[in-house]
C-alpha cells in the first residue's frame, strides 16, 4: 500500500437507481463515479453479486467502462480461473461498483466469502465504493428490500450512519414502507433517492447530491418525537459529456491497459 | 405416507444434465428412486446465481417426464416462473430436489439467509430425495473441499452427511492432493468422486456408487496408521456394460 492510499478520504457514492444497468444511454452518473478516483484510467471492479452475476449486467458494465477505465468484474458464482485471492483483487482497485438486485443475498454471500470485511477495509483505504439500489443501501445501517418478495426493512453493513431507501420515484410503494420504519424507530433517519439521483459521502458525511435527469431528487428524513421531518434536497444536474464517451484512447493508455490486463493473468 | 421414506442423497462428483448433455444416466438413476409415474422435481440453481440458461436446460431435460419447478432466491420479487410464496410448503412436497453447480460458498450463504438450509434438512428427513452435482453435492456434507477463489479450502456444509466430500476428483489433480492433505490434518474422513460418479446415501451411510461413464471412480478417503488412504469403491456403471466391458471396475 502506498502512502497516497492513506491520504485518500473514504468515499461512498450511493445511487437511488441509474447508471449503466438502468440508464444504458445516459452515462452521467457512471462518469461521475470515475471522477471520484483521483487518477486517470482508474481501476474499477464490478460486483454483480446481488443479481447472481448475470451476463447482461456484466456486459453492460464493460460497455460503459472498458474504454475509459481499467475495468474488471468479480464473480462469486462462476470460477474466474485465477488463483488470486479476493483481497488481492479488491484492494488493488480505485473503485468498486456494486450492482442492484437482492440485498439479502448480496450481504449473505459477501459474508460467506468474508467480502464484507474486505470492502470495509477497501473503504477505509480510500477505495471508492459506488452502487445503486441494493448496491447503495448495503453501505448504510439499513434499507428497504424486496429480497424475500414483499417490501421489508433490512440491515446493512453500517459503514454509513442512517438508513437509505432507493427508487423513491420509480417504485412509489417503497417510500411509505421506509417512512413508517423511520417513524417507528425500526430504521434510523436517513435519505431516500429517486432513480437518477446519487449521494456522495466523504467519510460518513454527505457532501454532495447529483443527478442524471432533471426532476430526480433526494429526501432527508428524520423522526423527531412522533413526527417525521422531511427535507427535500435538490441535486446538481450532471452534464452529459458525450465527448468523454467518444474520446479516442491514446496509444500509450491502450498499451498500459493491455499490460495491466496481462499482468493480472 | 412420507414418513415411510428413508432420507436419501445422491451426490454427483460431476455430471447429469448440466455437465453431460446427451448422457441421462445419472439423472435417470435419481428418477428411478421415485415410486411415482411423474416425479415432482424442483431445481435449485442458487450456486450459479440462478442463471437463466441453467434453469432453461433443467426444464428441457425434465419437463417432459416430470412435474417440474424451480426456486429462485434472486428474483423472489418478480414472477418469472419460479416458485412463489411459501418455499417450504413447495419443497417439502417434492419427490426430488435437484441442486445445481456453481459456488458452494455463495450457495450456503444465500440458503442460510433465506432459511432454505432448514427447509432442506426437513425435506431430507421426510424422504424427499436430495441430489446435485459439484456444489450441489458438497453442500450436503459436514465438510467440503472447494477451490473457487484461490487455493482449495475446506468449508462447512449443511452436515446432513457426517463425512467430507471432494468432487471433480479426476478433473483437477491438485484437488486430490489437497483433499488428502486436509484429511491428514484432521478434516472429517469422507468421499471423493470423479465426474460421472454419484454417491448414493441412504440415511447417513453410503449405499452404492453408480456412474454414467465406464471409467469414473470414487474413493473413501481416511487416515489409517498415520497415512491418508484412498480406498477405491465399487462403482456400478449405469450404461450398457456390454458395450464397454473392459471399463467396469
Amino acid at each position: 500500500m502506498s502512502i497516497r492510499d492513506h491520504l485518500r478520504d473514504p468515499q461512498i457514492f450511493a445511487m437511488g437507481g441509474g447508471g449503466f444497468t438502468m440508464e444504458p444511454s445516459n452515462p452521467a452518473l457512471d462518469d461521475f463515479v470515475l471522477t471520484l478516483a483521483d487518477r486517470p484510467e482508474p481501476r474499477i471492479l464490478f460486483l454483480p453479486t446481488a443479481s447472481g452475476d448475470p451476463t447482461a449486467q456484466i456486459t453492460g458494465f464493460y460497455a460503459r467502462y472498458a474504454r475509459r477505465a481499467s475495468a474488471t468484474h468479480l464473480s462469486l458464482f462462476r470460477r474466474h480461473g485465477s488463483a488470486r485471492t479476493l483481497a488481492d483483487i479488491v484492494l488493488e482497485q480505485d473503485i468498486v461498483y456494486v450492482g442492484g438486485g437482492s440485498m439479502r443475498n448480496l450481504l449473505a454471500i459477501w459474508r460467506a466469502h468474508e467480502l464484507d470485511e474486505l470492502l470495509a477495509e477497501a473503504w477505509r483505504r480510500g477505495i471508492v465504493l459506488a452502487g445503486l439500489s441494493a448496491g447503495a443501501m448495503c453501505w448504510f445501517v439499513g434499507g428497504v428490500t424486496r429480497s424475500g418478495g414483499p417490501l421489508e426493512t433490512i440491515e446493512g453493513l453500517g459503514l454509513l450512519p442512517g438508513s437509505f431507501s432507493v427508487h423513491a420515484d420509480g417504485e412509489p410503494e417503497r417510500l411509505p414502507v421506509w417512512l413508517a420504519a423511520v417513524r417507528s424507530g425500526e430504521l434510523p433517519g436517513g435519505w431516500a433517492a429517486d432513480d437518477g439521483a446519487g449521494l456522495l459521502f466523504r467519510a460518513t458525511r454527505m457532501v454532495q447530491v447529483v443527478s442524471s435527469r432533471p426532476g430526480a431528487a433526494a429526501l432527508r428524513v428524520d423522526a423527531v418525537g412522533d413526527e417525521l421531518v422531511r427535507h427535500r434536497i435538490e441535486p446538481e444536474l450532471l452534464g452529459v459529456a458525450p465527448t468523454i464517451a467518444e474520446r479516442p484512447v491514446p496509444d500509450e493508455i491502450r498499451e498500459l491497459r493491455e499490460l495491466r490486463q496481462a499482468m493480472r493473468r | 405416507m412420507h414418513a415411510a421414506r428413508p432420507p436419501q442423497i445422491v451426490a454427483f462428483g460431476g455430471g447429469g444434465f448440466s455437465m453431460e448433455a446427451g448422457n441421462p444416466l445419472l439423472d435417470d438413476y435419481v428418477l428411478s428412486l421415485v415410486q411415482r409415474e411423474r416425479p415432482k422435481v424442483c431445481f435449485v440453481p442458487t450456486a450459479s446465481g440462478d442463471a437463466d440458461h441453467y434453469v432453461v436446460r433443467f426444464y428441457r431435460t425434465f419437463a417432459t417426464r416430470c412435474e417440474t419447478s424451480h426456486v429462485s432466491l434472486f428474483r423472489r420479487d418478480r414472477g418469472d416462473g419460479a416458485v412463489e410464496g411459501d418455499l417450504a410448503a413447495h419443497l417439502l412436497t417434492r419427490d426430488v430436489i435437484y441442486v445445481g453447480g456453481g459456488s458452494v460458498v455463495s450457495l450456503l450463504g444465500a440458503w442460510r439467509a433465506h432459511g432454505l438450509d432448514r427447509v432442506l434438512r426437513s425435506a431430507w428427513r421426510r424422504g424427499v430425495i436430495l441430489c446435485g452435482l459439484s456444489a450441489g453435492s458438497l453442500c450436503w456434507f459436514q465438510e467440503a473441499v472447494t477451490a473457487f477463489h484461490g487455493a482449495p479450502t475446506v468449508v462447512r456444509g449443511l452436515g446432513l452427511l457426517p463425512h467430507s466430500n471432494c468432487v471433480h476428483y479426476d478433473g483437477e489433480p491438485e484437488r486430490r492432493e489437497e483433499y488428502r492433505r486436509f484429511v491428514g490434518d484432521g478434516v472429517t474422513p469422507g468421499y471423493a468422486a470423479d465426474d460421472g460418479a454419484a454417491l448414493h446415501f441412504v440415511g447417513r451411510d453410503l449405499r452404492c456408487v453408480v456412474s454414467s461413464r465406464p471409467r469414473a471412480r470414487a474413493f473413501h478417503v481416511a487416515p489409517r496408521d498415520g497415512e491418508v488412504v484412498e480406498q477405491p469403491l465399487a462403482v456400478s456403471y449405469l450404461g450398457d456394460a456390454e458395450r464397454d466391458l473392459s471399463a467396469v471396475a
